[in-house]
């Protein structure tokens, strides 16, 4: 059975179609990359699976449970995390913190046992403190925990907001143009960092990436969306050579047309 | 409920709904271009009915003259207020904007205590306003017929304004995107304040008539229908000009007719707006006739 | 390093206690009523600076939640007697007519009612943002006032309760804005408190790490409350009389006056700000007397709050952050400067 399931979905904005019976199936161990021009409709679909949309038709499962319709916080804590396509840090806040807020929906002490510091919140904080912390060490980011989210370098942030989507525990990672604005070295780093998170976590990667060079690195399976409409999908070799994919990217040939 | 007092009701209705929408088309219009609730409006509004007031009484000017000056005089002060209170943090994060305009809100009340003094004055009502027309059995004061009219006139002048005029298209690019319409060669300051200027005037308009219905003044008075009116804007669909038109009549009937048809509720008479906003935005939060603004994930 | 921080705390925790068992016996009534103030504007300061500051709600129904409390309070402290007399138009609902509660209850009575009227008040407007949540609340402060007016068998309607007893003193005061302070700082840097300044900082990011905004919304909407309502408790025991009017909005842009000089996060810009603004108001008295200036004596009412007003925009218009921004204080911060400077005298907290 495939971990994550979505079903013709479809999202609409008045009278445009912005994704068209988008059709996906997420199988576990892999990594699956989402790609398209501009304007294509690869956020949005992302948006539909983590809840920030309700979609329009169509249904999504997770681990076979509908999840269509669902809020983001009940998608995240059932075990699907994202990170965002213009870095969404708390940015007052210090790396530590970032971290922290993601391990918050596992609390399960409620507000007064906090502010009184009974012993049930003090253990939990206690752990999740160092478990935040160990993840920090993980990715390397360990020296940076006391230094505000905003002051961090801009591929250092990146590596934040993964982090920070890790420590919900996901089973699925999306990440929305994870090597967005990166040079090439910092590209190369990125490849094998999430090459690394996906054994050492246990994940599902699902992502939207405009990188060829880590999309054909890294991909087991790739979609392609056009105008909302999935126009190609299959193995990194396949889309290579798909004539349709050629032409939404490149244009159409006068000849052709 | 007979049917004389039933349009009696409504001729009063659409009377005070007309004032309502007067001044909500100056909530909306700011709104629509910088996104923030002028909360200096309603105090805009009381300072048009001093300005007029000044001009009748200690001038003794005819009414009419006085009535232009104060109108173009309470342009010039929205001006003002949006160049002190607002040009210098367009860029601030949102809270600290509303706190400068609560904050400008209180600047212009506590003036208005200190220089006008804070015990009420009566408003001078030339007599041509206050003649009773009788209309079958209805008798209705003239100004409430005055009101409505002078309302939908000054409506499509604005709409021809906006919709017609390289000014209303300056506004309309810079309510849709700043950075866009500055790039296409719109100055943006100067349409903001062309903005201020003119939902200041017809908020004096509203002012000025708001007075002569109700011809008492004082520095205060402007905040009850003030939130009314943001209210009523509200419900109209923020950013839209006949939607705050729509949302002050259907405000104005309304509490009239919760009046006249429950009069045990007489003293929620003011809760009634709240309620009805909080209820629209519950069920239609972008208003009668507003458009969609999606947050960008 | 803990331990010495909390000995210090400790320690000025004492000292604030001579302090005030001087104060109560040496000052006069005029100086222990503003003492008073002061430290019941810490409260409500702090109060609705966890929602706004800490949470990032624009919430201004403050003035609301006080009423609810000082109504609360008021009702459940009254004598039978007090509440025969001012009940004259109409008699006082049962029970209420027939309950006498002593202060600490009848506060936090006060202070729950509050807060579940924030409760109600929150399933609708917390699912709105920014502008709209701003005047929402502010429209159900209303609304709350409105009410008030009209229930005459509950509230005594726009007469308002006089001969409310005057329990509030400076233990009273003081000992529950300490408490405040230790739980709201002990909110604000738990769990709890991380969640709302993410909701603070970027409500889609806190929603996508698995933080159900109603609910904390909702939770710091309700604490806020309760401590608004609590501070309006001791605000009427210690005025002796309320009316509806005097929970206009006027009172919530007071106190929001307080926050934004302090820094909207920042417990101790509050505190100070509470207490710099609570002075300031009564040593600008002088402003609405007459003032002789030699040739001529002029008396200008109303200039002080026109002072107050252009103050909050000079705040808002030039030092955007207020006094502390969002640093607090700390024991750490206090020795290290002692150790660079050890000529300068330190103040106590």
């Amino acid at each position: 059975m495939s971990l994550l399931k979505a079903d013709q979905i479809t999202m609409q904005f008045g009278g445009l179609t912005a994704v068209n019976n988008f059709n996906l199936e997420l199988n576990k161990n892999e990594i699956v990359a989402l790609i398209g021009p501009n304007g294509a409709g690869k956020t949005t679909a992302f948006n539909m699976i983590t809840g920030v949309y309700n979609p329009t038709k169509g249904k999504i499962y997770f681990e076979g449970k509908d999840i269509t319709g669902l809020r983001p916080d009940q998608i995240t804590s059932l075990g699907i995390a994202r990170t965002f396509q213009n870095i969404r840090l708390f940015k007052e806040l210090s790396v530590l913190e970032n971290v922290l807020i993601a391990n918050h929906l596992n609390v399960k002490s409620n507000v007064f046992e906090a502010i009184f510091k009974l012993p049930r919140y003090m253990k939990e904080e206690k752990s999740m403190i160092s478990k935040s912390i160990e993840l920090l060490d993980k990715v390397g980011l360990g020296d940076l925990k006391y230094e505000k989210s905003s002051s961090l370098p801009y591929g250092k942030q990146r590596r934040l907001e993964i982090a920070r989507a890790l420590a919900t525990n996901p089973k699925i990672l999306l990440l929305d143009e994870p090597a967005a604005g990166m040079n090439p070295k910092e590209t190369e780093d990125l490849t094998s960092f999430i090459k690394e998170i996906k054994e050492q976590f246990d994940l599902t990667i699902f992502m939207i990436e405009h990188h060829m060079q880590v999309v054909m690195g890294i991909s087991n399976v790739i979609y392609v969306l056009d105008y909302g409409i999935t126009i190609a999908q299959g193995s990194p070799y396949d889309i290579q050579n798909n004539q349709k994919v050629i032409e939404a990217y490149l244009g159409v040939s006068e000849n052709d047309a | 409920m007979t049917l004389d007092v039933f349009l009696q009701h409504i001729t009063n209705g659409i009377s005070l709904g007309s004032l309502y929408a007067l001044i909500a088309i100056g909530y909306t219009m700011v709104y629509g271009i910088l996104r923030l609730i002028n909360f200096a409006h309603g105090d805009i509004f009381m300072m048009a009915t001093y300005f007029a007031f000044y001009g009748v009484v200690i001038f003794s000017l005819p009414w009419y003259f006085v009535f232009v000056f104060a109108i173009i005089l309470t342009g010039i002060l929205g001006i003002i207020v949006e160049k002190t209170a607002y040009k210098t943090l367009r860029d601030a994060p949102k809270i600290s904007i509303l706190i400068s305009a609560i904050g400008a809100s209180y600047l212009l009340e506590n003036l208005a205590v200190v220089i006008f003094g804070g015990r009420p004055k009566a408003f001078p009502t030339p007599d041509l306003f206050n003649k009773v027309v009788q209309v079958g059995n209805i008798s209705v004061q003239r100004l409430t017929f005055i009101i409505p009219v002078v309302t939908v006139a000054l409506l499509f002048m604005l709409l021809y304004l906006i919709n017609k005029t390289k000014s209303g298209m300056a506004m309309r690019a810079v309510s849709k995107d700043h950075e866009t319409a500055r790039l296409m060669g719109v100055d943006v300051d100067k349409t903001i304040s062309f903005t201020f200027f003119i939902g200041s005037m017809l908020a004096a308009v509203g002012g000025i008539m708001w007075a002569l219905k109700f011809p008492q003044i004082q520095p205060l008075m402007g905040v009850i229908p003030g939130l009314k009116c943001f209210i009523a804007a509200v419900i109209g669909g923020i950013g839209n000009v006949t939607g705050a038109v729509v949302g002050g009549f259907i405000l104005g009937i309304g509490e009239i007719m919760l009046v006249a048809l429950l009069p045990s509720l007489t003293g929620y008479r003011d809760a009634f707006a709240f309620i009805l906003l909080i209820v629209i935005l519950i069920f239609k939060p972008t208003g009668i006739m507003g458009e969609k603004i999606s947050e960008k994930v | 390093m803990k331990k010495r921080n909390l000995i210090l705390t400790i320690i000025s925790i004492i000292v604030l206690a001579i302090f005030i068992f001087y104060a109560d016996s040496n000052f006069d009534a005029y100086q222990v009523r503003i003492l008073n103030l002061c430290a019941i504007y810490t409260i409500l300061g702090l109060s609705m600076n966890l929602i706004n500051g800490f949470t990032g709600l624009f919430s201004l129904g403050h003035a609301g939640f006080m009423a609810v409390g000082a109504y609360t309070t008021a009702l459940l402290t009254m004598s039978l007697a007090a509440k025969e007399q001012n009940f004259f138009m109409q008699p006082l609902v049962a029970p209420l007519n027939s309950i006498v509660w002593p202060f600490l209850p009848s506060l936090l009575a006060g202070g729950l009612m509050a807060a579940f009227v924030a409760y109600l008040i929150g399933a609708p407007a917390l699912r709105l943002k920014g502008d709209y949540l701003a005047i929402a609340t502010l429209g159900f402060g209303e609304i709350i006032r409105v009410i008030f007016t009209n229930t005459q068998n509950i509230t005594n309607g726009a007469l308002g309760l006089k001969g409310i007893p005057s329990s509030t003193n400076l233990w009273w005061s003081f000992g529950i804005a300490i408490v405040t302070i230790i739980v709201l700082l002990s909110l604000i840097n738990s769990s709890y408190g991380r969640a709302f300044k993410a909701i603070r900082e970027d409500e889609i990011a806190a929603e996508s790490m698995g933080i159900n905004l109603f609910k904390h919304k909702s939770i710091s909407f309700m604490i806020g409350a309760f401590f608004a309502g609590v501070g309006g408790g001791l605000l009427g025991s210690l005025l002796g009389t309320i009316d509806p009017l005097m929970f206009r909005f006027l009172l919530t842009f007071n106190i929001l006056l307080i926050i934004v000089l302090g820094g909207m996060s920042s417990v101790t810009g509050t505190i100070i700000s509470a207490f710099v603004i609570t002075i300031a108001q009564e040593v600008l008295r002088f402003l609405d007397e007459p003032m002789n200036f030699g040739f001529a004596v002029v008396q200008i009412t109303g200039l002080r709050m026109v002072i107050f007003s252009a103050l909050l925009m000079v705040v808002v218009l030039f030092y955007r952050n207020g006094l502390m921004g969002s640093r607090e204080f700390s024991w750490d911060k206090l020795i290290k400067l002692f150790k660079r400077n050890p000529l300068v005298k330190g103040g106590t907290k």
